[in-house]
């Protein structure tokens, strides 16, 4: 292949060698070392000028020095007179943009694992959305208390009917009171009691389980997806390559072209050829953001499907009103919980309420929980269990990008999951010497990026790996 | 129209100067949170509105990690631009990557202005720093530079606690001539430069001394130290050819590597360096650091970009 060269980053080499091998070609030489101060340096030693140049730098590891290094990888080769530049990230970094920030304190979970759940929970704008659902929620609530809002209801009306039947000043006057008084009712009525925090970072203002502080601001967390996507265009990247981005929308944040590849063709193979009697197995989103995905699975299989359904946690206030106030609607509304076809309700500590529903039947049944990333895998082991406790026999877990952070690896270990199957998007040596081969299997998908790299390298449609895989 | 207001913000780890330069004003650090998962990305959020207000963010870069501090800013600006501050301006008194601001080999990076570039990308209006490495940095920018010196403050430095009619000041590369010139010229002080062959980066080899420096209290000037190791080897030239002793003075006191060792194995008396590189718990290793400290010279610019007066008065005069 002429004026072809693949370089790699420091984040997979192994992925790269593999590329290359796939390919046919030799790698591209890139020196990548540190200054003493710690400032990346890089120098490539072939040759680019009027080259095609892909460069491989998977979003794993230390994130943001790989990121830097790419980007600086990206810049050399632009200022090297390379003829095109193409990122390829199997894992795009930054790829998850949390909506609202979460609060270690509110679930009382380690912060590695709050996150993840703030994002399933709720990939909705968050803005509008809280008031509007604790309206609902509290105008249930007083229905079902006996009116015991009802008093001041009333009299906020006779007072408000009252101060429109006086003439001239006197309404003035009565009306400002009343309007202050409804305000107040309203107030008493209405708002989510702020939840007493002991928050460590003490400069922090609290922040309630939408994002909202005492004083009404909405704090929420920098977006930095459109920056990651400004940075590698400003960088000089012509044409990016990506696999399973966990949001499709990412690609509108570009003015280049990006290639999502898809690893569904790779999953499903393998549930064809590895999974036995697949035809009876039960394909499980452990997030109803996952939903479509797996439906897409279950739908090309011919397998039934089932969702996880997880409910925002929310802490259990010590006194009994408030938790009226400070619940989810699904858990304060039984009627929810009865329309809704709910096989299992998981509470799995006694302080949360933890209102992770399974809809869908699995008893019985192997299950094949499929997801794009596993991070800190506490939704895909909470799922794992959630199956079992339902009558699940076997609990696969297919997922993407196996990134595995913190102690995810002992949790799997330890969980309901009988067997992950991951993809080399980013690297797993590592986690495959701890989880041992029965546990854990690795799907290689250096063919799929190879072919993709030829065909964009060739000017031919990728389209065709997005169904059918490679 | 609004009042705005200055908001300065810090990054959480080395908050030191962003601390002293906010007392200088006689404001707070926004409160702000940044947080770093498992996999490493980082999560930034404001406690406090900071629409239409004028931003200046405070950030340290020194030696270690430096690629999380330069992703951890530009999220930072990103976070300040889509809540719709008026104005954003970086206070980078170290600027990361400046030695790579040329392409000094085939294919090399030019890191510098992918520095510049990726600021302004993020969204970033205005940039306030000291000492650039190369002043023509400036020119990767589109946005307004503001490049501070350090010098008005090594001036009063070397006048307050230097016997400075004994001195001469010594420039340790031919690059740096001019600046070494202008500090002797301010001090009315003569001036000799050391010329040094340099084989790899982070590595001397050969150095000439030019001037004459016997009996003298010879003050090294440079805008980096690093590894200390050209200081060092400079200090024995400048011992063999007769000085009395030797003093380093460097605006960005890197001190990566075991640049520690190397100052304390060396004949140097002092290394003195501003603090625009965090080196706190260096100077508790290290007897003979010594610090300038230039947050007044950074507050004050904060206040006059702020109220619209201009800089240069900060170019010859080092506010109190």
């Amino acid at each position: 292949m002429r004026d072809l060269v693949v370089l790699g980053g420091s984040s997979h080499p192994q992925l790269t060698r593999t590329i290359c091998r796939n390919l046919t070609i030799e790698q591209g030489v890139v020196t990548s070392t540190k200054f003493s101060n710690g400032e990346t340096s890089i120098e490539v030693q072939d040759s680019v000028r009027e080259k095609d140049v892909f460069i491989v730098q998977s979003g794993c590891g230390d994130v943001n020095d790989n990121f830097i290094e790419l980007l600086i990888m990206i810049a050399a080769c632009k200022t090297a007179s390379a003829r095109r530049v193409t990122a390829v990230l199997p894992l795009f970094p930054y790829s998850r943009q949390p909506d609202v920030p979460h609060a270690a304190s509110l679930t009382g979970a380690p912060s590695l694992a709050t996150k993840k759940d703030h994002y399933t929970f709720d990939s909705a704008p968050g803005t509008p959305r809280p008031l509007s659902r604790n309206d609902t929620l509290t105008g249930i609530a007083s229905e079902n208390d006996s009116y015991p809002n009802a008093p001041p209801t009333l009299s906020l009306n006779t007072g408000a009917s009252n101060g429109l039947g006086l003439l001239g000043k006197a309404t003035i006057n009565n009306m400002r009171p009343t309007a202050i008084e409804r305000s107040q009712s309203a107030n008493r009525i209405f708002t989510p009691r702020s939840i007493v925090t002991n928050s460590a970072s003490t400069n922090i203002p609290t922040v309630d389980a939408y994002g909202k502080t005492e004083s009404g601001y909405k704090q929420w967390i920098a977006q930095n997806g459109t920056l990651i996507a400004n940075l590698l265009m400003t960088a000089g990247a012509d044409r990016l390559i990506t696999m399973d981005l966990h949001d499709p929308q990412f690609q509108g944040f570009f003015n280049i072209p990006v290639d999502n590849l898809y690893s569904r063709p790779l999953l499903k193979h393998y549930i064809l050829d590895y999974i036995p009697n697949y035809q009876e197995c039960v394909i499980v989103s452990p997030d109803s953001g996952g939903a479509k995905r797996a439906i897409a699975v279950a739908d090309s299989l011919g397998c039934s499907f089932a969702l996880i359904h997880k409910e925002r946690r929310a802490k259990v206030a010590k006194a009994p009103p408030s938790t009226n106030a400070t619940s989810t609607p699904m858990t304060t509304n039984p009627n929810a919980i009865l329309s809704s076809s709910v096989a299992g309700f998981n509470s799995a500590n006694p302080s949360m309420i933890a209102t992770t529903m399974l809809v869908g039947d699995v008893k019985d049944k192997v299950c094949v929980l499929i997801d794009d990333l596993v991070d800190t895998s506490y939704t895909i082991t909470r799922a794992a269990k959630l199956l079992k406790d339902q009558g699940a026999t076997y609990v696969y877990a297919l997922v993407t990008h196996g990134v595995f952070s913190g102690d995810a690896i002992n949790r799997v270990n330890k969980s309901a999951i009988d067997k992950v199957i991951t993809t080399n998007s980013v690297p797993q040596i590592e986690r495959m010497r701890l989880l041992g081969s029965d546990k854990f299997e690795v799907l290689d998908v250096s063919r799929i990026l190879a072919e993709s790299i030829r065909r964009i390298h060739n000017g031919e449609s990728v389209s065709m790996l997005f169904d059918h895989g490679w | 129209m609004s009042t705005n207001s200055i908001k300065l913000i810090a990054s959480d780890v080395h908050r030191g100067l962003a601390e002293l330069v906010a007392k200088r004003l006689g404001l707070r650090l926004t409160p702000s949170e940044l947080k770093r998962d498992s996999t490493g990305e980082v999560q930034f959020s404001i406690a406090e509105s900071v629409r239409d207000e004028d931003i200046f963010i405070i950030c340290q870069i020194g030696s270690g990690v430096v690629n999380d501090r330069v992703i951890e800013l530009l999220i930072m600006i990103n976070a300040c631009k889509t809540a719709s501050a008026r104005r954003i301006a970086v206070i980078l008194p170290n600027f990361p990557y400046a030695r790579q601001d040329r392409k000094d080999k085939s294919r090399a990076p030019i890191t510098a202005k992918l520095m510049a570039d990726m600021l302004t990308t993020a969204g970033c209006n205005h940039v306030i720093t000291m000492d650039l490495h190369a002043s023509q940095i400036q020119g990767f920018f589109d946005v307004p530079v503001d490049n501070l010196y350090a010098e008005p403050s090594v001036v009063r430095y070397i006048k307050e606690k230097i016997n400075y009619k004994d001195a001469i000041i010594i420039s340790p590369d031919a690059g740096g001539a001019k600046r070494a010139a202008g500090l002797a010229d301010r001090l009315d002080l003569n001036f000799a430069l050391i010329h040094k062959e340099r084989a790899r980066a982070n590595e001397v080899s050969r150095m000439v001394l030019v001037g004459d420096v016997t009996d003298k209290i010879c003050v090294i000037v440079d805008d980096m130290a690093d590894t200390c190791g050209t200081l060092a080897k400079a200090a024995e030239v400048l011992l063999d050819h007769g000085a009395k002793e030797v003093i380093a003075i460097v605006t960005h006191g890197i001190l990566s590597g075991n640049a520690i060792n190397n100052i304390n194995n060396s004949k140097l008396t002092k290394v003195v360096c501003t603090n625009t590189v965090p080196f706190e718990e260096k100077l508790k290793l290290c007897p003979k650091l010594d610090t300038i400290d230039v947050s007044a010279v950074l507050a004050e610019s904060i206040r006059r970009l702020h109220n619209g007066e201009s800089i240069s008065y900060l170019f010859k005069n080092a506010p109190l």
